[in-house]
């Protein structure tokens, strides 16, 4: 299993977070202890003063002056839970419930306020009978009986208190902090990844061939990226020029010597039909060779190509007597290569002049649900194709004339250009008879 | 009628004069560039197949020089390059036909047939002469309903007259379309064809213009 997000987005954002949420997380233990430890600080002065007047009760010989301690207790600051211990070698004397203690943790202890070589002065933990918590300061001191030690002791809760009442509105100015660093991370990580995702839209372009190059005034560290990019594509360019020009070269040199072969043994009809077959694979595999490399889009404007092509057809089936009306406005222009264009367009008028008995019509016009497509129709007033076989005709290659060129092989191709370009062809019946063939097309 | 085939093939060229020659066609072969825009200038054809790539002037090139010299001969190309933007460039530079190789000789010979026939004006492949028919499409010659056997000269004599019914050809220009360019050419070779065409189909239909040429007159 992956433990980091596939998206980059993700990632960052991850990463992002967990940061933000160390640092805040440190920046709250800090504060806390620091605030702890002036609030310790604050506590251990006043139980410090404490011992500071209990041990002024204790006499050089180790006993207790009952009559000052008595005068002292008064004016001993306490509070509910405060409570102090005075044990000498002989005696010992306090408040009652005086809790249990250890030495508290060494980081709790303050420079010493009366360091001197005959008292010690430590910081203490623990806990009341009632399992209340304390803090407290107990003091040694040297006598000539022995060492006596007067002990002071507070409630935790005395410090925790302020210390909660402090940390409450931190950790939420803390959350809210979080909050704010993930929004703004949020934000730059969309900011920043934009010129990214441009290129990639750019790319996407490229790669469908609406665009020649991407963009090269990239940020810096796309730059390089879009470059290299560019190169690809250009090295692309130049393979499919190749791959063109490679078919186009195998075209001649298969061709002429077929030529010469089918000259040879015209009067033998088995041979010929075997270099019949030899050309139509040539011409498919051609053809199927030139469609497969095409996909520079440009805008090529439709009524000139349109003209030419009629011009054309109208000249290879001259002595049959076909009419070609052509209805396209002037400003329609399809994003196809033109050689492509002509091709499409070729196969589907040589075609209708082929099956047409007196008319070829060649419409255009900008499709009514898509501003960007363009239909084109071309329609001839011949037998058409009934229904049942239109499935079989729309198959690669297939010819339901087999004497000659049928529908098959141009409408093969037709539909394979259309395809690569994004467009449909579909076929309908012509009115009054007669097939119509509907082609969309993107605008330019 | 007499063809000027441009084809560089060595093996296709020769092939394609034999087949058009089968059909009565007078066919000089040339197989550069540079030689077929030169005969074409200075040469009478009634047609001529012309290949798009070839030495020294490609075929697209040769086109153009003749018609930038007012040579309005129908032309063919016949070409292994089978792209609608190549066929709609050869129409544009002035082609008349565009056929694809590998080819039907059959094809190339009804489409050079009715290349030539709407060159001189007519619309429609049967022209008829009195008692004299012409399928210009299958290139047969009936009299009297019935099939006239003509060897290739005569029949290339008789369908120059028969295109241009009505019209004097000139006897140099007859003998321009009916015998190859390194045919040698005897004086007296074209009367003895007009000769033996009256045996056959009457000495009425070719009328001889003197000092001009030959003429085919049609009763009415």
């Amino acid at each position: 299993m992956r433990l980091a997000p596939r998206s980059l987005h993700a990632r960052l954002l991850v990463l992002s977070a967990l940061a933000s949420t160390a640092a805040l997380g440190v920046a709250g233990f800090t504060v806390a202890s620091v605030l702890e430890r002036f609030v310790i600080e604050g506590l251990d002065e006043r139980l410090d003063s404490q011992l500071t007047l209990l041990a002024s009760v204790v006499a050089a010989d180790g006993r207790i002056d009952r009559a000052r301690l008595e005068q002292r207790l008064a004016t001993l600051q306490a509070g509910p839970g405060w409570r102090w211990r005075i044990m000498t070698p002989t005696e010992t004397t306090g408040s009652s419930d005086f809790p249990i203690l250890d030495p508290g943790p060494p980081h709790h202890r303050p420079p010493d306020i009366a360091r001197d070589d005959s008292s010690r002065l430590i910081p203490m933990e623990g806990a009341s009978e009632a399992g209340v918590p304390v803090h407290a300061r107990r003091l040694t001191i040297q006598t000539d009986a022995g060492p006596v030690t007067i002990t002071a002791a507070a409630p935790r809760d005395v410090v925790l208190r302020p210390i909660r009442g402090a940390l409450m509105p931190l950790f939420g100015v803390l959350i809210l902090l979080a909050g704010l660093l993930t929004t703004a991370t949020l934000v730059q990580l969309r900011v920043g990844m934009r010129p990214l995702r441009r290129l990639r839209e750019q790319l996407t372009e490229l790669r469908t061939g609406l665009r020649g190059t991407v963009d090269e005034d990239q940020p810096t560290e796309l730059r390089p990226l879009a470059a290299e990019l560019n190169a690809l594509a250009a090295q692309n360019a130049a393979a499919l020029a190749g791959a063109r020009q490679s078919a186009a070269n195998l075209a001649h040199a298969l061709k002429t010597p077929v030529a010469a072969l089918a000259i040879d043994v015209r009067d033998d009809p088995a041979r010929s039909a075997q270099v019949a077959r030899i050309d139509t694979t040539i011409r498919h595999h051609l053809a199927r060779a030139r469609v497969q490399v095409a996909n520079h889009r440009m805008a090529t404007a439709l009524a000139p190509a349109v003209a030419d092509l009629v011009e054309t057809v109208g000249r290879l089936h001259l002595d049959r007597g076909v009419d070609f009306a052509i209805a396209i406005p002037d400003d329609l222009s399809v994003a196809l290569d033109p050689h492509d264009l002509d091709e499409l367009l070729g196969n589907l008028l040589d075609n209708a002049a082929r099956y047409a008995s007196r008319g070829v019509t060649i419409e255009a016009h900008r499709a009514r649900d898509d501003a960007r497509r363009i239909e084109v129709a071309v329609s001839d007033d011949g037998p058409g194709i009934p229904t049942a076989a239109r499935d079989k005709v729309m198959q690669p290659g297939v010819r339901l004339d087999e004497q000659g060129d049928g529908h098959g092989f141009g409408l093969a191709i037709a539909i394979d250009l259309t395809a690569i370009y994004g467009g449909s062809l579909t076929l309908e019946d012509a009115t009054p008879s007669g097939l119509r063939v509907v082609l969309t097309l993107p605008t330019a | 009628m007499r063809i000027l085939l441009v084809e560089d093939d060595a093996d296709l060229g020769p092939r394609i004069a034999r087949a058009l020659r089968d059909e009565n066609f007078a066919v000089d072969l040339a197989d550069d560039g540079i030689d077929a825009a030169h005969l074409g200038e200075t040469e009478l054809y009634d047609a001529a197949v012309l290949d798009l790539g070839l030495p020294g002037l490609d075929g697209v090139s040769v086109l153009r020089a003749w018609r930038e010299a007012k040579r309005d001969l129908p032309v063919l190309i016949l070409t292994a390059r089978d792209a609608w933007s190549d066929k709609v460039a050869g129409f544009k530079a002035g082609a008349d036909d565009y056929l694809v190789k590998p080819f039907r000789v059959e094809e190339l010979v009804m489409r050079l047939r009715a290349m030539v026939r709407r060159a001189s004006g007519h619309a429609q492949p049967r022209l008829e002469c009195g008692p004299l028919r012409f399928d210009s499409q299958v290139g047969q010659f009936e009299l009297d309903g019935l099939p006239l056997r003509l060897t290739a000269f005569e029949w290339r004599v008789l369908s120059q007259l028969m295109l241009r019914k009505g019209a004097v050809i000139e006897r140099l220009n007859l003998l321009e379309r009916v015998y190859e360019g390194d045919a040698d050419v005897d004086s007296n070779s074209l009367e003895v064809i007009i000769g033996r065409l009256r045996k056959k189909i009457g000495a009425d239909l070719i009328e001889t213009i003197r000092g001009r040429g030959y003429r085919l007159t049609c009763p009415a």
